[in-house]
Order: structure tokens, then C-alpha cells, then sequence
């Protein structure tokens, strides 16, 4: 077992000289990973806290676990990273300021979208009744006209 | 002959044979002589032969060590075992735009071989070419692979270690690319009906060609989510990280364009929108480049920058505003005429695509706020998983309910017959929802096991309905269930829409209930965590040419031995995590080697993940790809000219 440890030394001194020490790292518990998992990491490319094997969000774990036993409650814990770091640090947008502009963003898309296909729709039948010669008749005289047809199809239909 | 030399011969050829063919179909075009089009297909052969040479050369230089040219002198390193040399190829920007380019070569070629319309042909090839131009002359003007390197190292870094980690990196890439440029083709396809002014038969035409690289598209988003999962070492698939959204937008661009096809082929509907649709879709895999090529945004994924940024921004921008200039020039012709009921099939198929198009536009928003807010006030926001998850919940829901309505409603209007089968799919929902809720799952898991089972009776009864009604007609269920032969297409269609709500399923428990805990062991050390005995064997190391590792054999009871362990790369001065799964049927076990004791090796800290239904996520793969081959398979009978009949409900 320890020539483990040597080959790995040897090999890879300027990693080891990285790491703190020879400590284990503190257990965490679930919670602590989903607390983390709403901060995103500082140094890392699009990685959640939780995600990333990053020195920086190993002690940001460690010290999660820590406010926990504590007894601090997430919220106490999420502000104290928005106050390090500022709300960059959260991966859900807040949802005032700048923030909302995101969060409402997809409501106007759906309506804009939605308005959109209504206003074609609403166009392309007004052509179909402009091309079959029924742009003067009422929307209440087409429906009864219909219904009327309808009618008369399942009484041909019946024997 | 040196593989730079050949490399670099190969590209000129593909780039004058390009030219050569641009000018024949533009000789065609302008002469109206169909002639010059199959001189153009030669072209396109010979091209895509040019490529192969050079793609040939670079894997030469690769797997024979030469570090003479500019891309093995950067990325390549004699000790990588024999497929990470292959796979080299497509690990960094030179080579992944000549994997892009030759397959767009690939591309130019199949489709010029089934182009047949007279009118259309120059135009749809042309563009093809046009499009394969662009990367040629970026392979070898701007970041050609082959430059020489004045004086060669005898060794290379190697690629970067995250790609050495998994054999999926061999087919990712591929898969991903095959996607992304086989939108060229209905881009192409939408582009000569424009320009021709022949509105109505480019979609039958491209519709295959759409469905082959969706298929592609989502192969290799689940292989990517599947790399991502038995690589990065925190046992999710899928981050909403920037690189993952960009192969996402297209996907979904393309899932709206397959179901407003329909609808244009059906009830010659929603025409113009469709070609805003497919300029989109195939803008989209450019804009996903650009983001990830250009260094714009930071990613676990983006794997290469450079110099092509500016260059595939401005390339976008010429699509966009080819595709739309068109469109603002023919959109006064196509004059739609036609009412749509909104309880008909077209009217839900249209519900559906707005689902679609709403999802790729909060993608979009999700992934280029951060860099809009950024550029004008300067201030840093982060939109991640938590933003992109609420916003897919409702989202999901809509798509789920949609897909399993849309193919059970008739064209046109809805019929009394359709009642019976809505509402037992109503029943399904509810009691769905219900045993879900008694089961004490979330309000959210047990709307998606209700919307499940509202799929599924809906493709029961989709399955059963024909087969009673032909056994009816034919005499026998045997002969119903060979009738069943004829509309396989369709089947292939249901087996699709089957697997996503199955992803739905998955992804809803997955998310819902996962266990994510980490833990220290001394060697020998017992733990009982998530209803197993978590048991620490042994330590070991083991030395590869190319790497060094430490494992853990760990075992978890009634699963067997699982193998963590820390790779130690060259290049990289922190190790790479490559965790261990016992895939079940139920509950994946994930482990994590997270640390290990460096002196005295007596005790090893883990990362267990229990993720429930991730097994299925790939399953459904599976049955979607399965699917796409279903309706992609040329079919044995003769199909009449311009009607397509597995449409015909």
C-alpha cells in the first residue's frame, strides 16, 4: 500500500503539492449537496458547487456541512455566499431587478409565439371563406350551415 | 509523400472540386440544362473523396506519431492508447472542423444522389456546396491542421485528459456532427423551393433527411448525457451547461419542424413559417459552434477555441439573413388559406411545435442572458439548472399532454369514436396521478407517472384501433396484425413518442429523488447508506502507458464489486474522477473515489449517488433511435409518386 503512495509522489509531486495535507475530507450529508447544487462554482466552467471536484468548492462543501451543524438553516447559508461572492454565486436568477427580466422573458416569448400562430391561423382561414366566395356570410349563418351539413352527412350515412 | 503533404493536397482538391461544382450548378441554373447537375454530382463524389484524403492523412500522422505538423504538435501524445489516437482527431478545433467538413462533403454527395426535381436541384445543391465551401476554406486557410511545425517535438501534450476518460468520446462527436450538418440538407431543400418559388413539394422531399439527422440529434445528446454521467464524477446527465443547451436548441427547432411538416404536407399549412423554421434549426447548429469555438462562454464541454469565432458569427449572420431575405420576398405569395380547428389533429400539431419553439427560445434566453447582461451594464447573473428545470416543468407537461392527444384526434375535426378513446386516456391521467400521490410521491412526479400512462393508453389504442378495424374488414386478428406491416413508418412514429414519455418518466424520478452523500472508510469499513452495506476492500494502484490510477474496490452488497478510481493524467496536475455504476433496473449505485489516504492508504473518502430510473433514460434512447430507423427504413413496396402515405391516418 504505500508504494502507492510513492509512485504517486513521485509521479505526481505537483498535484500532491496541491492537496491539503493528508486530511480526509469531512462526510456530507445530502443535504449539504443540495444546498450546493444552488451555488454555482467560482472557478469552474458552468459547474454547480456540487458538481465540480474544484479545491474551492470542496472547502465551500466543508463549509456548508459546518453551518449545518451548526444549526443554520439553508437560507442563513445560501446569504452568506451571496455576501462573499454576491448573487452571481446563485444558479436561480432572483427574481426582482435584473433578474426578473429573465424569469418574464419566457412569458412574453409565449405570447408573442402565441400570438403569432393565432393572428396566421386567424388570416389563413379568412382566406380559405375570401376563396370560397363566403367573406360576406356571418361567422353564426357559417356555423348553423355546417352544423346543418353535418346533419345531413350522418342522415345519408344511416339507412 | 509526408501525411502533412497529404493533408494539404486533399483539402485543395475538395476545395477546387467544390468550386467546380458550385459553377456547374450555377451553369445549370443559368443555362436550364439538367446536364451541368450531374456534373455536379461528380463534383460533389470527387469533394468528398478530396476530404477523405485529407481526414485520411490526419489519422495517419496521428497513429504513426508524426509531430511535424501543426495539430499532432499540439494534441496528440505517443503514449495514448490506440483509439484515443483515432479519436484525437475530432479532441481540439483544426480537426473537429475537418470531421465537420467531411461529413458536410458526405452530405453534399447523398443528397445531390436523390435530388431529382429539375427546378430545384441546382438551387438545393448549390447552397450545399456553398455551405461546405465555407468550412473547406476555414480547414485550410484559417486553422488548416496540417501546417508545418518548424521543428518537430518528439512528443505532444496529448488531448485533454476529460476526453481520454471514456470510450464514448470516440462516438459523441460523430454522432453530434452527423446531426448537426445533416440540417444542411432541408436548409438546402427550403432555400431552392424559395428561390424556384416551388413551395409545395420540398418537404416530402427533405422530410427524410429532417428525421435522419433528428435521429443523429438525439443519439448524440443521450450519449453525451450518458458521457456526462460515467465521466464527470457527480452522477447527473444533464447540467444545462451552455455547450449542452447549444446541441439542445437545434434539437428542439427540428422536433417543431418535423410536426409543422405535417402539417404543410397534410393541409399545405404554415408554409412560410416552416421556412423560418428550417433556416432557424440550421442556424442554430452554427450559433452552437460559434458559442462554443469562440471562447464566448466557459463550458466543461468546450473542448477547443480559436480564431473562428468572428468567422462562424459572420457565417450565422449570412444564413439568417439568406433564409430571411427569401422568406421576406416570397412570404407574399404563399398566401396560406385554410381553417384549423384547434381540437384536430393539425390544430394540437401546431400547439405542439409552439411548445417546441417556446422551449428553444427559453434555451436561448437561459444561455445568452448571463452574456447580454454582462456586455451592457456589467454586472455578472448566473442562469442555471434551477432557472432552465422550473421553466421545463411546465413546459414538459404541455408536450407530454399534446403528443398523446395530437395522434389520437383526427385531420380536420374530431369524431365521435375519438371520445371513447379520450376518455379512458382521462381515466389514465387521473388514476395515475392518484396512485402516485397515495404512493407519497411529489405532486410533480405523479403528474408525469399520470401523463405516462395518458400516453399510453393513447398508443394502445393508436395500436389496437387499425388492427380491430382491419381484423374487421380482412377477417382474423392475424391479418390485422400483418396489415400492421404497411404503416411501419407510423409505428416508428409511436415507438418515438413512447420513449419520451418514458424520458419524462425517468427524468421526473431522477431529478426527484436522487441521494447524493459523501463519506469517509477505513479499508475493511462497513456502511449502510440507502438500503445496502457499503464494504471497502482494498486499495490498489495500476499504470498504464498513458496514465496512472488509483482504484478502489469497493463492494455494494447484492450488486458486486464496483471499481472507483482516480486517473492521473500527464498533463493535468489535479486527477481525474472516473466513478463506477451499478446500473439496476430501479436505483442506480454511483461511487466516487474522492480521496484517498496518500501516506499510509488505510482509509478512501466516497461520494455515493443513488439515482432512481436512469437505466430507462438510456433504454428510451435505445427505442428512439430504434424509432427513427423504423420510419427512416426504405420501404419495400412502391410508394406513389407525391403522395406519401404514411401520413394518411
Amino acid at each position: 500500500m504505500k508504494r502507492i503512495a510513492f509512485a504517486v509522489a513521485l509521479v505526481f509531486s505537483l498535484a500532491l503539492a496541491q492537496t491539503v495535507g493528508n486530511e480526509p475530507p469531512p462526510d456530507l450529508s445530502p443535504q449539504v449537496f443540495e444546498i450546493a447544487k444552488k451555488l454555482r462554482c467560482p472557478v469552474c466552467r458552468g459547474e454547480s458547487a456540487a458538481e465540480s471536484s474544484a479545491g474551492v468548492t470542496e472547502e465551500m462543501r466543508r463549509q456548508i456541512a459546518e453551518m449545518l451543524a451548526e444549526g443554520k438553516s439553508e437560507d442563513e447559508i445560501i446569504q452568506y455566499f451571496v455576501d462573499r461572492y454576491t448573487e452571481w454565486i446563485l444558479y436561480e436568477p432572483p427574481k426582482r431587478g435584473l433578474g426578473l427580466v429573465v424569469w418574464l422573458a419566457p412569458l412574453i416569448g409565449l405570447g408573442l409565439f402565441g400570438f403569432g400562430l393565432y393572428g396566421y391561423l386567424k388570416t389563413a382561414s379568412r382566406r380559405e371563406r375570401a376563396l370560397s366566395g363566403l367573406e360576406d356570410v356571418s361567422e353564426e349563418e357559417l356555423a348553423r350551415a355546417l352544423a346543418e351539413l353535418e346533419r345531413d352527412d350522418t342522415s345519408e350515412e344511416q339507412p | 509523400m509526408t501525411p502533412g503533404m497529404l493533408g494539404q493536397l486533399g483539402l485543395m482538391l475538395a476545395v477546387f472540386f467544390s468550386v467546380a461544382g458550385l459553377v456547374s450548378v450555377v451553369a445549370a441554373w443559368v443555362l436550364r440544362d439538367a446536364r451541368y447537375v450531374r456534373v455536379a454530382r461528380r463534383a460533389a463524389l470527387l469533394a468528398f473523396l478530396g476530404t477523405l484524403v485529407a481526414f485520411g492523412a490526419l489519422e495517419w500522422a496521428l497513429l504513426t506519431d508524426d509531430f511535424s505538423i501543426l495539430y499532432t504538435a499540439r494534441n496528440h501524445t505517443t503514449a495514448s492508447p490506440t483509439w484515443v489516437k483515432f479519436a484525437t482527431l475530432w479532441a481540439a478545433l483544426e480537426g473537429s472542423i475537418l470531421l465537420w467538413a467531411l461529413l458536410q462533403t458526405l452530405y453534399t454527395w447523398l443528397a445531390g444522389l436523390r435530388m431529382r426535381d429539375y427546378w430545384t436541384s441546382p438551387v438545393a445543391l448549390g447552397t450545399l456546396f456553398a455551405v461546405q465551401l465555407f468550412f473547406l476554406v476555414n480547414v485550410l486557410f484559417v486553422i488548416n491542421p496540417f501546417t508545418p511545425v518548424p521543428n518537430p517535438p518528439a512528443d505532444g501534450p496529448g488531448p485533454n485528459p476529460l476526453l481520454q476518460n471514456h470510450w464514448m468520446m470516440a462516438v459523441h462527436p460523430i454522432l453530434m456532427y452527423l446531426g448537426f450538418v445533416g440540417l444542411s440538407v432541408p436548409f438546402a431543400h427550403a432555400i431552392a423551393a424559395m428561390v424556384t418559388r416551388r413551395y409545395q413539394t420540398w418537404v416530402s422531399e427533405t422530410k427524410w433527411w429532417l428525421i435522419f439527422a433528428w435521429g443523429f440529434l438525439t443519439a448524440a445528446i443521450f450519449a453525451g448525457g450518458w458521457w456526462s454521467y460515467e465521466v464527470l464524477g457527480w452522477g447527473g446527465y444533464w447540467a444545462w451547461d451552455p455547450v449542452e443547451n447549444a446541441s439542445f436548441i437545434p434539437w428542439l427547432l427540428a422536433t417543431a419542424f418535423v410536426h409543422t411538416a405535417m402539417v404543410q404536407e397534410r393541409r399545405s399549412l404554415f408554409r412560410s413559417w416552416n421556412f423560418a423554421l428550417v433556416t432557424l434549426a440550421f442556424a442554430a447548429t452554427v450559433f452552437g459552434t460559434f458559442l462554443t469555438r469562440s471562447g464566448v462562454i466557459e463550458s466543461v464541454h468546450a473542448f477547443a477555441g480559436g480564431p473562428v469565432g468572428p468567422i462562424f458569427l459572420g457565417f450565422l449572420l449570412v444564413i439568417l439573413t439568406t433564409g430571411f431575405a427569401l422568406l421576406g420576398r416570397v412570404s407574399s405569395e404563399v398566401r396560406d388559406a385554410g381553417s384549423v380547428r384547434l381540437w384536430s389533429r393539425e390544430g394540437l400539431l401546431l400547439l405542439g411545435a409552439l411548445v417546441f419553439v417556446v422551449m428553444a427560445f427559453v434555451v436561448i434566453l437561459g444561455t445568452l442572458f448571463p452574456l447580454l447582461v454582462e456586455a451592457f451594464s456589467g454586472d455578472k447573473v448566473s442562469v442555471g439548472a434551477p432557472f432552465f428545470n422550473q421553466l421545463f416543468v411546465p413546459l414538459g407537461y404541455a408536450m407530454l399532454a399534446l403528443m398523446a392527444l395530437g395522434p389520437v384526434l383526427p385531420w380536420r375535426r374530431a369524431e365521435p369514436e375519438t371520445l371513447r378513446a379520450l376518455a379512458a386516456m382521462a381515466v389514465a391521467l387521473v388514476l395515475g396521478t392518484g396512485v402516485g400521490l397515495a404512493l407519497g410521491w411529489t405532486l410533480w412526479v405523479s403528474l408525469t407517472a399520470g401523463l405516462f400512462l395518458f400516453n399510453l393508453v393513447a398508443l394502445a389504442w393508436l395500436v389496437a384501433s387499425p388492427i380491430a378495424r382491419k381484423a374487421r374488414v380482412l377477417g382474423g386478428v392475424r391479418t390485422g396484425v400483418g396489415a400492421l406491416a404497411w404503416s411501419r413508418r407510423r409505428y416508428g412514429g409511436y415507438l418515438v413518442h413512447f420513449a419520451v414519455a418514458l424520458t419524462a418518466l425517468a427524468i421526473a424520478f431522477s431529478q426527484s429523488y436522487r441521494l447524493d452523500v459523501q463519506k469517509t472508510l477505513e479499508i475493511g469499513e462497513s456502511w449502510q447508506v440507502a438500503g445496502r452495506t457499503i464494504t471497502v476492500h482494498a486499495l490498489r494502484a495500476v499504470e498504464e502507458s498513458h496514465r496512472y490510477s488509483v482504484i478502489a474496490d469497493v463492494e455494494v452488497s447484492g450488486l458486486g464489486l464496483l471499481h472507483p478510481r482516480l486517473n492521473y493524467y500527464r498533463t493535468s496536475r489535479t486527477p481525474f474522477a472516473s466513478p463506477a455504476v451499478a446500473y439496476t433496473l430501479g436505483k442506480d449505485y454511483y461511487l466516487v473515489l474522492q480521496a484517498f489516504d496518500q501516506k499510509d492508504s488505510e482509509w478512501v473518502t466516497l461520494r455515493l449517488v443513488v439515482t432512481p430510473l436512469v437505466l430507462w433514460l438510456w433504454a428510451s434512447a435505445v427505442l428512439m433511435v430504434l424509432g427513427t430507423a423504423m420510419i427512416l427504413w426504405p420501404s419495400t413496396r412502391r410508394v406513389q409518386v407525391g403522395r406519401t402515405p404514411e401520413v394518411e391516418a
